[in-house]
């Protein structure tokens, strides 16, 4: 690669950054460097306040003006110009023309009023200029180039009429239309479903190496790293810690933090085995312990009876006829599906957004009306019922932000009889306890708490009422790795401890791969395959699961340049 | 991290002073609003003469004259009494109207918001009807079919101008019920009451008490009005509005006459208006503390 290209497109030098909102001015980067060479495809890793996207918002001023502050000798060259010289009428022409950035969440990106080709031709026309005709030419090659099935239509289309993965690839469309020499990509793949990630990661890549132009790619994703970069820079508490070639550092990390990151990434060791937190490692003197002590297997039982069982359950959205708000015969979300949970065991149930698996949940607790049995215990199940808890998969949304933190936990202990205050106080702090939270914070309210600490309070709701069955919602989706560790070792020990049965819904086969003793794989509402997980990993028989773990950005490649399935 | 669009020295300068603002509004706002509360409590103590006793020798008595700080009407009674008196009586019956209007306002509101399907619907039915309707013209038409009098005039307006808080009760309570925190709680077995009142009412509480004090102004104005057009407090009662259509006829004579109800009025509607923009400022920028 050029990694040692003469000129580079972006270079940053000892970048120190201070951001103050008040008096109190606190330091996000502390002597960052970063070299982008032309063509080059290069990561930026690191977990949720480690500084990767400020650092990467710096490369264009993209930081309010007022709050950021740069430090003594910090040099951030772009295309050879010093960008914190540069005039703002400078910047703004460098921004769209010679770097463009992708954002998350493209519907944010775009503006929802305005049709994709008004959008596309008017960045073209702004950068390029000339007649609509050219823009509207380029747009429709544009759109073909990231194989939009009808450019025509897409181009017709309001953004919120376009699937997501559609949107990002408008998106990724808008950055190439003007040939920038350099792509910001802000964890540009990290809401779409793996199979879609895995084409706009492709495209992406594609067609930078077609252009020729520099790719600066934020992730916390190491499997994504692996399979586009050519260079990572590895980002903890505002230092970059560790860079290299993407395959030298997944294969043989230098750094305590970056072995951390990478030991706490599910689905790599021994399945059930406790996952690295990062803080352990990071306080045990900067040498994760590798704790991947063989564990006696899990013996399943498959005579016991169920704890949970559907049989034939289906759910259909009525669909309101525009006129006489009458139901119409509707295609149903959930199809004839017929699932066995038994008592201590995990079954977690993988598909891809729009696969029907939240149907399936709310059907299972009562809140959309269903067809077929749920049978708990043998008896058809009906919420509320102790036994049955659930866990969702946003905590933030999941919990109360007025309530104090022992009211939240203890909420459903109200549900049997009134309990004094001096007792459900005492009742929380021994559930934080079981959590691992400090029982002095029993009376802070949700927002004090970090996003970990708020799912550990979920979790402890749950136990309150000693269920024998939790269904969990993509409990890990909204967590950083390191967190999701922790959550995932909670998990684990809760149910060594006291015999829970989950239901773990999730889009991660990694961490399905590690937590699950059976794996269901739902598509379209129907369960395609299921197994023991093992089995089905290794061998999968249906067509769309091994879609699904082709899909799913791997570590264990021995060449990082290796191309993309096609 | 979103990119924030480049702020200058200048826009956080009017980020700061619009902060202060708000601060300044609130604080006003609750000033303002205690001086009159206190006035309309406490008023009768500072009446300088009956409001009703009239003095044919001294009528038209300009502002400041001996005794009458505000001067006296064209039957010679104090303008300062009559002022607090009409200030009672307005305050009094705005309150009980709103009160009515919040209590039926949010019973609907949450009703439709908690029970999607019909119950909804003919909630906002109804409340499109009663919002389509001109609700001065219909208070007109109740007065005058039942005769004016305080009571009737209170329960007029708190049973026709109600759909604001419908409104926004069941918007802001059906988002609350989306979320959760509320199916946690209802798969947890905790009832549709406890739901209501330990998750959905809490969130509420900050808007209601904008509307409060918004659609109070609103009232105030249309207890005024009815009374202008001698259909709201019953002749003779020294109301605002009825000061006001006396002093019509004088308007040539003595303006003054017009300046003190008018000038009542507006004085306490802007009241009610700064407590509200206020209490919302206040409440948007706490709400941006509780969920980050």
């Amino acid at each position: 690669m050029s990694a040692a290209a003469p000129l580079p497109v972006v270079e940053v030098r000892s970048l120190s950054l201070r951001m103050s909102r008040d008096r109190s001015a606190q330091e996000v980067l502390h002597e960052v460097g970063l070299r982008i060479g032309a063509g080059e495809i290069v990561g930026l890793v690191g977990e949720s306040g480690s500084g990767k996207s400020v650092t990467a918002l710096s490369l264009l001023r993209l930081l309010p003006a007022g709050v950021a502050r740069y430090g003594e000798g910090a040099r951030i060259s772009v295309l050879g110009r010093d960008i914190l010289a540069m005039g703002e009428a400078e910047l703004r022409r460098m921004r769209g023309a010679d770097v463009s950035v992708i954002f998350q969440e493209p519907m944010t990106a775009l503006n929802p009023v305005v049709r994709i080709e008004r959008q596309l031709c008017e960045v073209i026309r702004r950068h390029r200029g000339g007649s609509l005709q050219a823009a509207r030419a380029l747009s429709l090659s544009l759109l073909a180039d990231m194989r939009i099935a009808d450019p025509e239509r897409a181009m017709a289309s309001f953004p919120h009429e376009l699937s997501g993965g559609m949107r990002q690839r408008v998106m990724i469309a808008m950055a190439f239309s003007c040939d920038p020499a350099l792509i910001i990509a802000d964890e540009a793949t990290t809401a779409l479903d793996v199979t879609v990630q895995a084409q706009v990661l492709e495209l992406l890549r594609q067609r930078a190496r077609a252009k020729g132009t520099s790719v600066l790619l934020i992730t916390h994703d190491f499997g994504v790293v692996n399979e586009t970069c050519d260079r990572v820079y590895v980002m903890y508490r505002g230092e970059v810690v560790e860079e290299g070639l993407a395959s030298d550092i997944i294969r043989e990390p230098k750094h305590p933090y970056t072995r951390a990151l990478l030991s706490a990434l599910p689905g790599r060791g021994l399945p059930r085995a406790r996952l690295e937190t990062v803080a352990a490692a990071m306080l045990e003197g900067g040498e994760p312990v590798v704790r991947a002590a063989p564990l006696p297997p899990r013996v399943l039982d498959d005579t016991r009876p169920p704890i949970l069982e559907t049989r034939g359950l289906t759910v259909r959205y009525p669909k309101p006829d525009a006129l006489w708000g009458r139901a119409t015969a509707p295609l149903p979300a959930v199809d004839g599906v017929s699932l066995v949970v038994r008592p201590g065991e995990t079954l977690a149930l993988v598909g891809e957004s729009g696969c029907g698996k939240s149907s399936l949940l709310n059907a299972l607790v009562g809140l959309v009306p269903h067809e077929g049995d749920v049978l708990y215990e043998g008896a058809p199940l009906r919420m509320p019922r102790s036994g049955v808890q659930m866990v969702f998969q946003d905590p933030q949304g999941s919990l109360d932000p007025r309530w104090p933190a022992w009211r939240i936990v203890t909420e459903p202990l109200t549900v049997a009889g009134r309990k004094g205050r001096a007792e459900r106080r005492r009742l929380a702090a021994a559930l934080f306890d079981r959590v691992g939270l400090s029982q002095d914070a029993i009376d802070r309210r949700p927002h004090e708490f970090s996003g970990g600490q708020r799912q550990r309070i979920a979790v402890a709701r749950a136990l309150s009422v000693q269920p024998r069955l939790l269904l969990l919602d993509e409990p890990t989706s909204a967590l950083d790795v390191s967190v999701q560790a922790q959550i995932l070792n909670l998990l684990m020990d809760l149910q060594d401890a006291a015999g829970l049965a989950y239901l773990f819904v999730s889009h991660d086969l990694a961490v399905v791969r590690h937590i699950a003793d059976r794996i269901a794989i739902m598509q379209r509402g129907v369960i395609v395959e299921t197994g023991d997980t093992a089995t089905v990993l290794a061998s999968p028989q249906h067509p769309y699961t091994r879609t699904l773990l082709a899909a799913v950005p791997r570590l264990e490649t021995q060449d990082s340049l290796k191309p993309i399935r096609g | 991290m979103r990119p924030v669009a480049q702020a200058s020295g200048v826009s956080r300068l009017w980020d700061a002073a619009r902060r202060a603002l708000s601060v300044a509004e609130l604080a006003l706002g609750i000033a303002l609003f205690l001086l009159v509360l206190l006035l309309a409590l406490f008023g009768v103590a500072l009446q300088t003469h009956d409001p009703m006793a009239s003095d044919l020798m001294r009528r038209f008595l300009p502002f400041g004259a001996e005794g009458h700080l505000l001067g006296t009407d064209h039957m010679g009674r104090d303008m300062w009494s009559r002022m607090l008196a009409g200030l009672q009586w307005s305050m009094a019956c705005a309150f009980t109207a709103n009160v009515i209007n919040l209590f039926i306002g949010a019973t609907l509101g949450l009703l439709a918001a908690e029970r999607p399907g019909w119950t909804r619907n003919v909630v906002r039915q109804v409340a499109d009807i009663f919002q389509a309707f001109p609700s001065l013209v219909a208070a007109i038409v109740v007065v005058v079919v039942i005769g004016d009098g305080f009571v009737t005039l209170v329960l007029t307006l708190g049973f026709l101008s109600w759909p604001i808080f419908m409104r926004v009760v069941y918007a802001e309570a059906s988002s609350l019920y989306s979320r959760d925190f509320v199916k946690a709680a209802r798969l947890a077995g905790v009832s549709r009451l406890a739901v209501m009142f330990g998750h959905v009412l809490p969130g509420l509480r900050a808007s209601l008490l904008v509307i409060f004090a918004l659609h109070f102004a609103a009232l105030l104005i249309a207890e005024s009005a009815l009374s202008f057009l001698g259909i709201g407090a019953p002749l003779g009662v020294p109301t605002w509005g009825n000061s006001l259509a006396e002093s019509r006829q004088y308007v040539l004579v003595a303006p003054q006459l017009l300046l003190v109800p008018a000038g009542a009025i507006i004085f306490t509607v802007i009241t009610m208006n700064v407590l509200g923009d206020g209490l919302a400022a206040y409440s948007r920028r706490r709400g941006r503390g509780i969920e980050p």
